[in-house]
């Protein structure tokens, strides 16, 4: 039969069409580009941490305490004359290990329960969505104070609490779509086809509602940086002498008149991070929007 | 009783002149015209059909005569949009806004969008006289009632303080009605106004706005794609295809003798409830892209009647009867010189 | 004579639904309320009627995509309703659907080809490359280009996907089809294109079709029997260039006047229809029809009409034929 679509050139792969779509987010935001540069120096730095570094992060060094930044030491030295630099390098392997492994496993765990409750809706929507409620109504920090306090302060708790705090959003995120889309005829197109309901919702309803979570998932992850520093400072987080930026921002209070730097460096990595980690978000959230989609 | 073959010296009974409207709209960077050069005239107390498909230019069309095309990325161009007495073109916004509602009416396809959901019926219908007439808050009112019971809106009285959502489709389709004609237009340009509706709230509403025309004398321009109401409510039919009018006559003779090939072809491929049908004809191919428009005439790859003339020059709407009312744009069915038309080609 | 292939009988979908403001009240809507009919193999039959009669909630009910509430179901001799989750998903192979939005009825995120192998990987028809053969045949069939497969749907026209709704149904190869209103969000010149593939995959694959629509001519160009519906309730059935030719129920006889005829000449007299489709959660008592029908007597108001086999072909549901009259009183066209 004739090519109905002549006019319209030939089918792109997938590869392709993520490049394309890529280059469309890049291109409509400067400032998401510059995000998405400033995030991925922060990942290579905490990947190449060791190699970067000046020092050992650990050794201490009574002689050098509380030095400002010198050619020795280049963002200065700490309390114990560690150095602050090779800390602060360090001290972003464990951010973004925590907060992106928590993100990750609350993005899994929350986009299979939103679909599952905006799928099935009636009772078991009404059960999960009250149990979620309930979950997103702890103020983030409380909850993971309380999970820190009964499981104790490590990285593998760290991840477990802030992953609790997330998963709540991403709940909501997925289930939102996933009420649309269930109501469309290609859904029921799939029933009619005698597709089993775990068939649909990972291989059709999953794929639509994905983009949704996946922009969400990068402005939560600066939040998860965020809490995990929060309770590093409180002192609930990854017990010294490994550092982590909240933790090193607690200890420079101590010494806050004598040398600022113990604080600032570490508390200016923070902003980076989250100021770049919600540039691309946003840009992310703007490519994604309906208007530019093709459906 | 359909106003036939007129001819033209009757020109003091034209109410709209439309001349060479051409209205472009800017995708992606560049302009792609949806109207093309049309040109047709409406008379008092006449119903002018705009029969077509989907993207054929009818509602850009109406949309253009009232001046609600989007001035970002659309552009209107033409030698002449005249009602009555008025320049419609050269007129600012705050004189667009006096003809709109007043002389010229708009309905449209989906009467829950058009209406506003929170305010009651009643108020929006008085809101036209408020602003047009400058008529007071009492008098509005109760020539608001007047009309919704002119529409057939049973219990006018207790159904003006009631809300759009209370209405049926049916229903809301008559307030809008209501208020189109509450400052008695001179046209009222319909545009699928019963495409949502039932077919049997169809007929009443068809029925509805036949009366209302023959009660107070306007003109109706109705804009559909089912050949079945043109032939139940217009008096002259104009048959639109890619931005153009490629047919335009009075409605008897265009069922009777449909002569350009699209709308020979569109005849045939309409099943009917009335006889049994062996088949349908099915045009091959699809209307051309609004930015990819052929040279020539635009319907030529479909047609099956083309000649080679056909691929090189647009046709222009030429009389094809003594009575000059009958007007098709087709090298092959119209009335042309075609020698002549030959040379200028090849030439 | 063509076997029944599909009978269902005294079907019933209620939905509760709780609406109001500020205190909300469930109100029953009785979508479809006692509907039977049958359905003869390689034969089409037309569900007509307009909005809110029921006939798209019929349809899926058939298919059991939405559960009715009472009733029988009986394809090719195997109870549809009582059928456990295995006999469901063989009965899937046999019955299917088109829908009638052509935007909607296709995933956005799967390329066309993906979406009709799908299918058969999912029911155990065919794997990998023979899947694949299968779709280009298939594309092929319904009128498309084999570059297709690697297209997603929103590269495509309406009626483009369409065809595409369409292969899909045909994946598995059933005996029927439901359409629930395929053409009618399609230009005119589409339709036809639509109708007629329609025609010839039935021709070709023997198919039977449960032709659910609004637009009688339409049903009558593709259909051979029919039945009318309103509110929920079926009026009449009917073989095709009969029921049209000489309706009974006094609603089908407003349906076929009111349909706007493509002729001048017949249009012009616009018929008298009384009042609205009223809503199907409070439908009037007795005969649903009586408050707009020109014949209502009293009996009408107050007591639901039987069923009436006129002939072996027809029946309807009125008061009018209720008293021994051989015919009746109204107009012929």
């Amino acid at each position: 039969m004739t090519s109905n679509t002549e006019n319209i050139p030939m089918p792109k792969s997938n590869r392709a069409l993520f490049l394309e779509q890529m280059k469309r987010t890049f291109r409509s935001n400067k400032l998401t580009g510059v995000g998405a540069a400033i995030f991925l120096l922060v990942v290579l730095a905490a990947i190449f941490a060791p190699l970067l570094s000046t020092h050992d992060h650990i050794d201490q060094n009574i002689l050098n305490r509380l030095e400002g930044p010198s050619d020795q030491f280049l963002m200065g030295t700490d309390a114990y004359g560690r150095d602050i630099y090779s800390r602060l390098l360090h001290g972003a392997r464990i951010s973004l290990i925590i907060g992106g492994v928590a993100i990750i496993s609350a993005m899994i765990i929350g986009t299979a329960i939103g679909i599952i409750a905006g799928y099935y809706g009636g009772r078991t929507d009404d059960v999960i969505m009250q149990f979620n409620d309930i979950l997103l109504s702890f103020p983030t920090l409380i909850l993971g104070l309380i999970v820190v306090a009964m499981l104790g302060p490590s990285m593998q708790n760290m991840i477990i609490a802030i992953s609790l705090t997330s998963i709540p959003g991403f709940t909501r995120i997925a289930r939102a779509p996933t009420i649309v889309i269930r109501e469309r005829d290609f859904i029921e197109a799939c029933r009619a086809l005698g597709y089993r309901d775990w068939r649909i919702m990972v291989y059709h309803i999953l794929p639509n509602v994905l983009s949704d979570v996946m922009v969400m998932a990068s402005l939560w992850l600066a939040t998860a940086i965020r809490t995990e520093a929060s309770l590093s400072f409180i002192g609930l987080g990854v017990k010294p002498p490994e550092a982590t930026w909240g933790g090193m921002i607690r200890e420079g209070f101590e010494n806050i008149l004598d040398n600022p730097w113990l604080s600032i460096f570490p508390g200016l990595a923070i902003l980076l991070v989250v100021f770049s980690l919600n540039l691309l978000g946003d840009g992310l959230r703007d490519a994604i929007d309906p208007k530019t989609r093709e459906d | 009783m359909p106003n036939s073959t007129q001819s033209r010296e009757s020109d003091t009974d034209i109410i709209l002149d439309v001349r060479k409207l051409r209205t472009s709209f800017r995708i992606t960077g560049e302009w792609h015209a949806a109207v093309r050069d049309i040109s047709f005239t409406l008379r008092r107390n006449e119903t002018l059909a705009l029969v077509g498909e989907s993207g054929c230019g009818k509602s850009v069309t109406a949309l253009s005569v009232l001046g609600l095309v989007p001035l970002q990325n659309g552009r209107v161009e033409a030698e002449r949009i005249q009602l009555g007495e008025h320049n419609l073109q050269g007129l600012s916004e705050e004189e667009m806004r006096e003809i709109r509602g007043n002389r010229i009416s708009m309905i449209f396809q989906e009467p829950m969008t058009a209406l506003n959901p929170v305010l009651p019926i009643g108020h929006q219908v008085a809101e036209t006289l408020l602003y047009h007439r400058k008529m007071n808050k009492e008098e509005a009112n109760k020539t608001a009632l007047e009309l919704l019971d002119k529409v057939k809106i049973p219990s006018t009285s207790s159904r003006f303080k009631e809300y759009p959502h209370q209405f049926s489709g049916g229903m809301r389709q008559r307030v809008m009605i209501a208020m189109a004609i509450a400052c008695k237009p001179d046209i009222i340009l319909a545009d699928e106004p019963t495409t949502a509706l039932d077919v049997t709230t169809q007929s009443q509403i068809l029925a509805l706005l036949n009366e209302l025309k023959q009660d107070s004398g306007m003109s109706l321009i109705f804009i559909t794609h089912n050949l079945g109401v043109v032939a139940s409510i217009a008096d002259r039919v104009a048959v639109m295809y890619a931005g153009k009018i490629v047919e335009i006559t009075d409605v008897n003779s265009l069922f009777a003798q449909p002569t350009h090939p699209y709308t020979e072809a569109l005849m045939l491929s309409i099943p009917r409830s009335d006889r049994d049908i062996k088949t349908l004809h099915s045009i091959s191919g699809q209307v051309p892209p609004i930015g990819r428009m052929p040279d020539g005439c635009s319907f030529a790859a479909r047609c099956g009647l083309e000649q080679p003339i056909c691929r090189k020059l647009d046709p222009t709407l030429q009389p094809i009867d003594v009575g000059l009312t009958h007007e098709v744009a087709c090298w092959v069915r119209g009335d042309y010189n075609l020698t002549t038309i030959e040379e200028r080609a090849n030439g | 004579m063509a076997d029944t292939l599909l009978r269902i009988e005294n079907i019933k979908k209620f939905f509760h639904v709780k609406r109001g403001f500020p205190v909300p009240e469930t109100v029953t809507v009785r979508a479809v309320d006692g509907v039977s009919f049958e359905v003869k193999r390689g034969r089409a039959f037309g569900v007509v009627g307009e909005s809110g009669c029921g006939k798209s909630t019929l349809g899926r009910s058939l298919l059991r995509l939405i559960e009715p509430d009472s009733g029988s179901v009986t394809f090719d001799g195997q109870d549809v309703l009582g059928a456990n989750p295995s006999k469901i998903r063989a009965l899937r192979q046999r019955m299917q659907i088109i829908f009638q939005d052509p935007y909607s009825s296709l995933n956005p995120r799967k390329r066309i080809g993906a979406a009709l192998a799908e299918p058969l990987l999912v029911q155990g028809l065919a794997y990998k490359r023979k899947a694949h053969e299968r779709v280009l045949k298939l594309l092929d069939e319904v009128g498309l280009h084999s570059d297709a497969a690697d297209r997603f749907p929103h590269e495509f026209s309406g009626g483009q996907r369409q065809r595409i709704g369409i292969a899909r149904a045909l994946t598995v190869g059933p005996e029927l089809i439901v359409a629930d209103e395929p053409v009618s969000a399609l230009d005119v010149s589409i339709q036809a294109q639509i109708l007629l593939l329609l025609r010839e995959l039935q021709k070709s694959h023997n198919l039977s079709f449960v032709f659910i629509s609004h637009d009688l001519g339409v049903v009558r160009f593709f259909c051979q029997d029919m039945a009318v519906m309103y509110l929920g309730r079926i009026v009449e059935t009917g073989p095709i260039p009969r029921i049209f030719e000489d309706p009974l129920h006094p609603y089908t006889h407003i349906l076929r006047d009111a349909s706007p005829m493509p002729d001048p000449n017949q249009s012009k007299k616009f018929i008298h229809v009384d009042g609205e489709v009223p809503s199907a959660v409070n439908p009037p008592n007795g005969c649903h029809f009586h408050p707009r029908c020109p014949y209502a007597a009293d009996i009408c108001k107050k007591v639901s009409p039987d069923w009436h086999q006129v002939d072996t072909e027809r029946g309807v549901a009125c008061h009018l034929f209720d008293t021994g009259n051989t015919g009746h009183d109204y107009p012929k066209r």
